[in-house]
């Protein structure tokens, strides 16, 4: 692979006139104009300001600042520890060649100059500053991008102002944590008015995380736009997103979900689930799992979904969450897992009432490090304790 | 995940062990390519010493049982315990893959 030099500025720091320009000649000759000079360490430092080589080619002994005091401040400060240097060594002793890379070079051609050797050693230099150069700015890009997809992928979320009116339309209390792993992830939660007294809530994980997960996550957007949320029936609502994710998801990637319907005129949460970590239920003061047991979204045509009921009173409390909850490794303990999940439950709306979802992730995070390897999605919905309003 | 092989007869086995998930996708493709064993009529993905699975490895085994069926060879899931038995039940994949206790 041969990159082109051409753009590449390279400093010649040489305290002999007559050496500087036979360098000079030499790297010309290879289609490296840029070229600068400097006679010794303290004016070649003042150039690596002014000019901004790519590549130093340093003399050693030199009056005032020699090659190696300058190789070592260059090195010490920011910005350049990375600066291909270049010593020229005017004796092929085993001592000097080992004091030249211990103040940082990064090779040396030894004097007197033989033009292949010098050019090969130089363009190896510089191509490989160029390709470094070219990776971090291909992943500056990639990481810009990433950020504003993941801009994107939060507008998918329901607003905390939309979260807030909800909450106060439905004598709810309702709080919500979300956080991806890799910048994007394949979490996807909202909530739905269905209609007076019947509010849904879905939450759903596709199946590992980054950019396919979180395209996936838009296609399910649309899906909802397409296929409203059913007010009635969970499962039935389930299958008809299954059918139409199969149709455009390839085998291995699916999703789980599970999707509840709260009636505050019934007092009744009837709810559907494809897979996705058991919920947790506290009805009379003692949380449980809920069975969330379903096909896969978008594995199976002939999948079928099952609707469950329960009570959920006023002060009763539904949590959801995605899987990174119970899978995550702690710093100093096993993954808290499903039995883990209720206590921490359990703790949490015991210790703080008014805000449980706050502590309770609060102290997840005190035993697991960040980044997660996986998205985390946790939903707090609880019926206030007052009565609804009567004009209902 | 590793995995080690085993061929008795027309039955090619993976004897899967560790953590089946998102990282391992690049492995999928060194099981995938057990099924051009010729003469193979069977296969079993055995995950008696896999200690955990996520979704992602769940879609793994997706696309083994959909490789094998297109060549006609049969594939079961051998042995699941624990943590990988709850989210083989949890999604249903006995619905679609053959799993042998």
């Amino acid at each position: 692979m041969s990159l082109s030099l051409t753009d590449s500025r390279v400093l010649i720091v040489d305290d002999n006139d007559f050496n500087r320009k036979s360098l000079a000649l030499l790297i010309r000759r290879h289609g490296i104009a840029k070229i600068e000079f400097a006679v010794d360490g303290i004016d070649g430092l003042e150039k690596v300001k002014s000019f901004r080589p790519d590549l130093i080619l340093l003399d050693v002994a030199m009056p005032n600042m020699d090659g190696l005091e300058m190789c070592r401040q260059l090195r010490r400060s920011v910005g350049h520890s990375e600066l291909p240097i270049l010593f020229q060594t005017a004796f092929d002793s085993d001592e000097e060649q080992v004091s030249c890379f211990e103040a940082g070079g990064s090779d040396f051609i030894s004097k007197p100059i033989k033009p292949g050797e010098c050019m090969a050693r130089v363009r190896h230099q510089l191509e490989r500053r160029k390709l470094f150069s070219n990776l971090n700015a291909f992943r500056d890009r990639v990481e810009k991008e990433l950020r504003h997809a993941q801009a994107m992928q939060l507008s998918l979320l329901p607003e905390s102002w939309r979260i807030q009116t909800i909450a106060d339309r439905y004598c709810l209390s309702l709080d919500s944590h979300f956080e991806t792993s890799s910048e994007l992830g394949g979490d996807f939660w909202n909530v739905f008015e269905l209609d007076d007294h019947r509010v849904g809530f879905l939450i759903v994980d596709f199946a590992g995380h980054g950019i396919t997960a979180a395209i996936n996550t838009f296609r399910l957007h649309t899906l909802i736009e397409r296929i409203p949320a059913d007010a009635q029936d969970p499962s039935a609502w389930l299958s008809a997103l299954n059918l139409a994710l199969k149709e455009v998801l390839p085998t291995g990637q699916f999703a789980t979900a599970f999707y509840a319907i709260l009636d505050i005129a019934t007092n009744r949460l009837r709810y559907a689930g494809a897979g996705a970590p058991n919920p947790v239920l506290c009805v009379d003061g003692e949380p449980t799992l809920l069975d969330s047991a379903g096909f896969l979204l978008g594995m199976s045509r002939r999948a079928v979904y099952k609707n469950h009921e329960v009570a959920f009173p006023p002060g009763a409390y539904l949590f959801l969450y995605s899987d990174a909850l119970v899978e995550s490794p702690g710093r100093h303990s096993r993954p808290l897992g499903h039995d883990g999940v209720i206590s921490l439950v359990r703790t949490a709306a015991n210790q703080t009432p008014d805000a449980p979802l706050t502590s309770l992730v609060e102290f997840f995070f005190a035993e697991v490090d960040r980044p997660l390897r996986d998205d985390l999605t946790a939903i707090w919905v609880q019926r206030r304790r007052t009565e609804p309003l009567q004009d209902r | 995940m590793e995995f080690q092989t085993r061929q008795t007869g027309d039955a090619i086995e993976a004897h899967l062990s560790g953590r089946l998930e998102f990282t391992d996708h690049d492995r999928l493709r060194d099981i995938v390519a057990l099924l051009e064993t010729p003469k193979a009529r069977r296969f079993v993905v055995d995950v008696s010493r896999l200690d955990f699975i996520d979704s992602a490895g769940l879609g793994m085994i997706l696309i083994l049982q959909e490789e094998a069926e297109q060549k006609n060879i049969s594939m079961v899931v051998r042995g699941p315990r624990d943590d990988v038995k709850r989210s083989i039940d949890l999604a249903k994949i006995g619905e679609i893959v053959a799993i042998e206790g």
